[in-house]
């Protein structure tokens, strides 16, 4: 079907106030961790800045442990997208493969875990984690994570199995497969937008969770980035270069994340839908 | 023969040394909110000097954020795994006694009072059900802040009495300047604001000598009416305004005057910087009262250690503290902030050298004068009311406020529903 000018008009349009509407806000923190603390809070604020500064930048990084902060969380991230990814794409493989007693029972039972507030669950597990020496270890941040994240990954991996007809899998049956070499060789090949989608929902909802980090974490050693970025901006004082540094660098690894695996997330998130 | 007995003089050595450091060293953990990190590095420059003093100490810090303490810290109490002090305002305190049976620090705090002299207003709050339950260490005001030029130009002189404030913030309101900054957001600073223009108004007291709620009288309601009439100078965005959007609108200058406990370090580093042009008074009074008073913060160590060495060795570290050689530096960990509360503190050498109180000497002169007067709400006149906790984690203050200044509903009855908040809130 052919588009005419006012379709094609309006398509560019919106496509460019959605545009506006996430790049704006993350130009304007960009470029404003550059600007100097005066035209940062100024009456008129500046869409170019005036002025260029790597002070908060330095700050930032030099007397403030978000080096630290940073670290934590990449590797608490990154552990439960990998984790999250290996179980999801087990438990989607048990579930939407594999035929035994309780099967539907089970499946709604994992997703009923993901309707319960966290709010709700956060003391609990806080003394269940204490009797069992979790507080304070980067352990306990990935079993949150992971918990919170694999009903909705389990869930999306049901999209992805469905797509894979069986007869791939009876193939290399015929040919002599076992069972683990056709998940290896066959399925997990296929499977790669949704272990990709999978991997960036795990990866991202751990960077950004602030709840339980904030209470299962105690020392500052362990904090990850949400909890210590907001224990560096202050309460009665927010000093706005600093805010505006941190949420830059902040954004930085999802971005990267992003690029490298955004190729296969959007496949995944596509055949999911027209499959 | 001769191996045996080296072997022998070894394992004895090895027993002795071994065994020493967990004989000799006394841990205490400390958990306090001041999470920014010049403060954490300014705590932690202390606790070096002390733990080198005291090799048979060593004092940790782990700072934690306000916004999740109210549920840590009982949590952590329940877990075994709470620190040996922990940094306190005083709802905070009737909170942590409802999860911890508190050991009175009364004869600790008479011993250092001796010795100190504390401010008796920054003592009271802590001070009911028979004992003393945290040693005051540092205490806050709200102030009234303005800009000096922005009044000269004006032709007006800082405001002392509600008619004042209300003319001046309306001839100040012009060019796209707010005459005055106040807060609406249902949150703790819109709480402080609220009770600084109630305390102004003779409506300081929540609670009757019985301790029910007296919240619904005409004083309350006559301060909520005042402070919608002077929100209307204020930004449009204040709804949704905490501390820092405050200070950032006074130091770009486009308030021309806010309530706040200091401007000064964000002022002198994000803003002019001229203390010459910083100036600043008490709370404006109702016309009717004779003088201004203030919400007053004394921010206190709660001892949660229950271990005979660690309590007394948590002692040894406030004790350190609040010496004058010592309390200045650690009050200047946020200069013009922190505010002291003993006799020979206000006097200390090491505070009053600190660079930026020495440049807004004045100014923070004028916050000890202010603060003078301060009153906390649910802890006045020397009496406590611990149901002010929940009263205080809910809000129930700038609630009520909300109804009034964004929703624009009767100031009586948001009053009236607010005190129908505080008793199921404390019941």
């Amino acid at each position: 079907m052919k588009r005419g000018v006012p379709g094609t008009l309006v398509l560019v349009l919106s496509l460019a106030v959605l545009a506006a509407l996430v790049l704006l806000p993350m130009w304007l923190v960009g470029s404003s961790s550059f600007k100097l603390p005066r035209e940062i809070i100024s009456r008129f604020p500046t869409f170019f800045p005036h002025s260029f500064t790597l002070q908060h930048y330095q700050k930032l990084l030099g007397t403030s442990a978000f080096p630290t902060y940073f670290l934590n969380s990449t590797l608490v991230a990154a552990s439960s997208a990998f984790v999250t990814v290996l179980l999801a794409t087990l438990a989607g493989y048990a579930f939407f493969r594999l035929e035994f007693r309780g099967r539907d029972f089970l499946y709604r039972l994992i997703m009923v875990a993901y309707a319960f507030p966290s709010i709700v669950i956060l003391i609990p597990i806080y003394l269940m984690f204490a009797k069992v020496g979790l507080i304070d270890t980067d352990l306990a941040l990935v079993i949150v994570n992971v918990t919170f994240a694999l009903p909705f990954s389990i869930w999306m991996m049901r999209t992805f199995f469905a797509s894979l007809p069986r007869e791939l899998e009876e193939a290399a049956a015929i040919d002599g497969a076992s069972r683990l070499a056709t998940a290896l060789y066959i399925l997990v090949p296929l499977l790669r937008p949704g272990i990709a989608a999978i991997a960036i929902f795990a990866f991202v909802s751990s960077w950004t969770e602030y709840l339980f980090a904030s209470v299962l974490i105690i020392s500052d050693a362990k904090r990850t980035l949400p909890v210590g970025l907001s224990g560096i901006i202050g309460q009665y004082q927010i000093d706005w270069g600093l805010l505006l540094a941190g949420a830059s660098l902040s954004i930085l690894p999802v971005v990267v994340f992003f690029a490298l695996v955004g190729r296969w997330f959007v496949a995944g998130l596509t055949e999911g839908a027209v499959k | 023969m001769r191996f045996k007995g080296h072997a022998l003089a070894g394992a004895m050595a090895l027993t002795v040394f071994g065994a020493l450091p967990a004989l000799a060293v006394t841990e205490v953990k400390i958990w306090h909110m001041e999470q920014p990190p010049h403060r954490v590095q300014r705590v932690q420059e202390l606790i070096d000097a002390f733990n080198a003093a005291n090799p048979d100490i060593k004092v940790s810090q782990e700072p934690q954020s306000w916004g999740e303490v109210y549920a840590k810290v009982p949590a952590s109490i329940a877990a075994g795994n709470q620190p040996d002090i922990l940094f306190a305002i005083p709802d905070f305190t009737t909170v942590i006694r409802k999860v911890d049976k508190l050991e009175s620090v009364a004869d600790f705090v008479k011993e250092l009072d001796a010795k100190h002299h504390f401010i008796p207003a920054t003592v009271e709050p802590y001070s009911y059900d028979g004992g003393v339950w945290a040693v005051p260490l540092y205490n806050m005001s709200l102030n009234y802040w303005y800009h000096k030029k922005a009044f000269t130009a004006a032709g007006i002189e800082a405001p002392k009495t509600w008619s004042e404030w209300k003319a001046a913030a309306e001839k100040l309101s012009k060019d796209g300047v707010f005459g005055v900054g106040l807060p609406a957001n249902k949150q703790l600073y819109t709480d402080q604001t609220t009770y600084a223009v109630m305390v102004n108004n003779g409506a300081s007291e929540l609670f009757n000598a019985d301790g029910t709620l007296r919240f619904d009288n005409p004083k309350t309601v006559e301060s909520y009416a005042f402070y919608k009439d002077l929100y209307k100078y204020s930004s449009p965005d204040a709804a949704n305004w905490t501390w820092g959007e405050a200070e950032a609108c006074f130091a770009s200058e486009n308030c021309a005057s806010i309530l706040q406990f200091t401007v000064i370090s964000t002022y002198d580093q994000q803003g002019g910087g001229d203390p010459a042009e910083l100036g600043i008074a008490a709370v404006p009074h109702a016309d009717d009262q004779k003088e201004s008073a203030t919400i007053a913060y004394s921010n206190a160590a709660i001892i949660l250690a229950k271990d005979a060495a660690k309590r007394d060795a948590a002692k040894k570290f406030i004790a350190y503290l609040l010496e004058p050689e010592t309390y200045g530096k650690f009050l200047t960990m946020e200069p013009g902030l922190f505010l002291p509360v003993t006799e020979d503190g206000a006097k200390s050498a090491s505070f009053w050298s600190d660079p930026l109180v020495v440049k807004y000497k004045p100014q923070v002169e004028q916050m000890i004068a202010n603060s003078a007067n301060g009153k906390l709400f649910g802890f006045t006149d020397g009496r406590v009311f611990p149901a002010i906790g929940p009263i205080s984690a809910q809000n129930i203050l700038a609630e009520t406020l909300q109804k009034v200044v964004v929703n624009g509903e009767d100031a009586a009855a948001a009053v009236k529903a607010g005190q129908a908040a505080m008793e199921a809130a404390t019941k």
